[in-house]
């Protein structure tokens, strides 16, 4: 047992809970500010701290991951025993626990009580959601739960910030005294087996109390029959000889009546009951409340798919139109700097890295900032409130048909902004074989950096039909069926997943549906904000790196002087006529030489384009892009945007002699009339018709174009091959999809 | 040892159905759990032990089922699978 912490000075408590029980408004509430300080390492836990002051100490708080039950199935779970046991070298062992258990459901949080009580450490039980129990028709007598637990318990409402100046308190008064040896649930039979374990193991090993094993994770060994501590115990002693040896006690606990794992709950829920007994009043009647009245047309089977749909069209739409002005914001702050820088140096190499790689690479990324907030700022307030649960209890039936559960379902949506932050979402699967499915399918749901593409092309290519009176246009139609393929195609490529590398029945489903309650807005905050810099973080170093690189190919090697000779001898012509112009006061043939002059400028950066390394690349690569219909600058632009597709409309920019400022609406105006009105040098064909491009968007839909998300998709998953697989597959799918649209497009006549 | 807490004493004949034959508003308690050995631990873990009451919600699947004082979504298919004792009797 560990000695009571008073005469330290700085305490450390660890936060466990159930999901939804409030643990993190409850967090919030005590600390304030947060830190994320990395990961645990060689898991994907995050790692959250935080600090109060309390009576002249420094407290630290560790916010452990919501959880049902402390048997660990996978390294990430094994965080939370770890930490509680003070086994993590850089967590120093908490001096007391504090465990929220919400009133509504004291029965299953009770379960996790039990098990954290054998862990020897003071613990301190804050009473949440009693308002939602009375709301039930519950009556909780805490006093009387707490005598017969022997345990304070302090109710709290972390929301409106009351009990939180008790519970502080009782923190202390815990503090002060050891924890008490708690007395086992378990039936004789089982501890006589959990004590001769723990003499096997002790025989032959260093005496060194540290490399014992703790009581605890002992009879986890004994009961965790999936095996996952079996792996992870240290070996000191024959693997063998230990398996053995459990193998045969687990056989001496059945014949005795107390089958493993089955005793554990059965042990513990009977410990629950006599806990619980004339503390918990319930009402004569279940009573009907306004969320069960909510469920009822929430997760009906028509109905409620209907609101879920209309959910995300309204999400989706508030996500692009509130975020344009923030966007349009952020490009008017980028183009003064780079209009100011290159304004103040000369022209040469470094002006062009600043402002084309250094600048153009910044605002590739943080354009897209505001979209990812506001997403995440809809799907978090949706999970807090708990919608998000009925959200994935609809989709299930269909997930299913693939392989997948429900589960997918919240990362796969919030791939349609973004797949990094979608990635980091699947950590809520627990099966690995499905949760590596799901990242393998999440880049194919078109992320908000597609659309740039797709609005260039339909706008410039697809007609502007309507049909049933104006209701459904041509162009709309065209860009729902973009993201519709993403998803059909994924769904084709999960079923083949699940039958073939990741073959396995899909996944089972169970998932609580908690009590509807209105989102936090400090939880909420902090969330998004979270997910941002994670987008920022990740894809923003990535993407500032392959900008550089990008710039680099398109910058070199620079056209000899020889060869540019007529398009600078116009240049200077149009300069003089243009001073001359001014000079005379005539304001017009000013403005058609400075426009002529425009235009000169953008030939000569187009021109050193196609002698650039990318533009050489480009050509090389004609033969191959030519059954997609395209040519060497579109394939040039193409390969530009395989690290980041954002750069992809600024590249055809160039290439395409428009020159780079082509967002702005005159900007994209000008660059689909300088596509329309492309040709192939040598038959003075249309280079662009509606086949070639709706090849190029389906090539964009499919392809994985996203160092970022590759990247985020090998720290999640631990390797390289999986990156790479993903690479590879969207490839080949893109090619063969845009091949297909443009042969059978072509073949049709449209 | 059952943890039968709020198991009623008096039943003059009880049946033993699959869960996802409970129809909305049906109930009784937890039998039988099968399945796979992890799916079955973490379904007890979650509530389902011998002798929880239960009741169904929206059946189908998955399902919605009331434990005491939660809610889950559940599937009943080859990994998990609950057994429900109802007594024949109305009560």
């Amino acid at each position: 047992m560990m000695p009571p912490a008073t005469d330290r000075s700085t305490w450390t408590f660890a936060l466990i809970g159930n999901p939804n029980t409030g643990k993190s408004t409850l967090f919030g509430a005590l600390c304030g500010v947060q830190q994320r300080v990395g990961n645990y390492p060689g898991v994907t836990v995050e790692k959250t701290l935080g600090e109060l002051v309390h009576a002249g100490r420094r407290w630290i708080l560790v916010d452990l991951p919501g959880t049902y039950s402390l048997a660990p199935r996978s390294p990430d779970e094994m965080v939370a025993v770890d930490v509680l046991l003070g086994r993590l070298a850089d967590v120093p062992a908490p001096d007391v626990v504090l465990c929220v258990v919400a009133a509504n459901n004291l029965e299953r949080n009770l379960y996790l009580v039990s098990q954290v009580l054998e862990l020897g450490r003071p613990l301190v039980i804050a009473l949440s959601m009693v308002d939602v129990a009375q709301d039930h028709g519950l009556q909780i007598d805490t006093q009387r739960l707490s005598r017969q637990l022997g345990i304070p318990v302090v109710p709290i409402q972390a929301h409106r910030s009351l009990g939180l100046g008790d519970l502080k308190d009782a923190l202390a008064a815990a503090g002060q005294r050891p924890g008490a040896i708690p007395e086992s649930p378990f039936p004789p039979a089982f501890r006589d087996e959990v004590d001769r374990l723990e003499s096997f193991l002790a025989k032959g090993d260093a005496p060194a109390a540290q490399s014992r094993l703790p009581r605890y994770l002992v009879e986890r060994l004994l009961l965790d029959t999936g095996g996952y501590i079996e792996e992870r115990i240290p070996s000191n002693g024959d693997q063998a000889a230990i398996r053995a040896e459990l193998s045969a006690a687990r056989d001496r606990l059945g014949q005795a009546g107390c089958p493993v794992p089955a005793v554990e709950t059965m042990a513990r829920y009977g410990w629950v009951a006599r806990v619980v007994e004339g503390v918990v009043e319930h009402p004569v009647e279940p009573v009907n409340t306004w969320g069960d009245r909510l469920d009822a047309v929430l997760t009906h089977k028509f109905w409620g798919m209907v609101i879920l749909a209309v959910v995300m069209l309204l999400m989706f739409s508030a996500v692009f139109a509130w975020a344009k002005l923030p966007m349009d914001g952020i490009e008017a702050a980028i183009s003064w700097l780079s209009g100011h820088i290159e304004a103040s140096l000369p022209d040469g190499p470094l002006r062009s890295l600043l402002v084309d790689g250094i600048l153009g690479g910044i605002g590739a990324v943080v354009i897209f900032l505001p979209q990812i907030f506001i997403l995440f700022l809809i799907l978090t307030s949706l999970e807090e409130c708990g919608y998000l649960a009925r959200a994935a209890y609809l989709m299930d039936r269909l997930m299913v048909r693939v392989g997948l559960s429900g589960k997918s379902f919240i990362p796969l949506l919030s791939s349609f902004a973004c797949a990094i932050p979608a990635v980091m979402a699947t950590r809520v699967i627990e099966n690995r074989r499905d949760r590596l499915t799901t990242i393998l399918i999440a880049p194919l749901m078109s992320c908000s950096a597609r659309l740039p593409v797709y609005t260039l092309m339909i706008a410039a290519f697809i007609p502007e039909r309507q049909f049933v009176g104006g209701l459904i246009g041509l162009q709309g139609l065209v860009l729902f069926s973009m993201y519709a393929l993403g998803i059909v195609i994924g769904a084709a490529v999960a079923l083949l997943l699940k039958r073939t590398l990741l073959r396995g029945a899909a996944p089972p489903f169970l998932m609580e549906m908690p009590v509807y309650k209105w989102p936090s807005p400090r939880v909420v905050l902090h969330r998004m904000f979270d997910r941002g810099w994670d987008f920022l973080h990740n894809a923003g170093t990535i993407i500032f790196a392959v900008s550089i690189v990008m710039w680099g190919v398109l910058y070199y090697p620079r056209i000899s002087p020889g060869e540019l000779a007529p398009l600078t001898a116009a240049r200077d012509r149009l300069g003089h006529e243009r001073d001359d112009a001014r000079a005379a006061g005539d304001a017009a043939r000013e403005q058609a030489a400075s426009t002529g002059l425009a235009g000169v400028a953008n030939r000569i950066e187009g021109a050193q384009k196609r002698q650039s390394l990318l533009g050489r690349v480009g050509r090389l690569i004609e033969p191959a892009v030519k059954p997609l219909g395209w040519d060497w600058r579109i394939g040039s632009g193409v390969i530009a945007s395989f690290p980041a597709r954002e750069v992809v409309v600024a590249t055809l920019g160039v290439i395409f002699d428009v020159g780079k400022e082509v967002d702005e609406p005159e900007g994209s105006q000008r660059l689909g009339a300088a596509l329309q009105s492309a040709t192939w040098p040598d038959s003075g064909r249309p280079l662009f018709n509606i086949p070639v491009a709706l090849s190029i968007m389906v090539f964009f839909a499919l392809c994985a174009q996203c160092v970022s998300t590759l990247a985020v998709i090998g720290r999640e998953t631990g390797t390289w091959t999986w990156p790479a697989f993903t690479f590879g597959y969207m490839t080949v799918l893109a090619y063969v999809g845009a091949l297909v649209t443009y042969q059978v497009g072509s073949w049709l006549g449209i | 040892m059952k943890a039968s807490g709020q198991a009623r004493a008096k039943e003059t004949q009880v049946d033993l159905i699959p869960l996802c034959r409970l129809r909305a508003g049906e109930g009784g308690c937890v039998g039988e759990v099968l399945g796979t050995c992890d799916m079955v631990h973490r379904l007890r873990e979650m509530g389902l032990y011998d002798g929880a009451p239960i009741q169904m919600i929206r059946p189908g699947s998955p399902c919605i089922i009331r434990l005491q004082g939660q809610r889950l979504g559940f599937r009943m298919d080859d990994c998990a699978h609950v057994m429900v004792r109802v007594s024949a009797v109305a009560s």
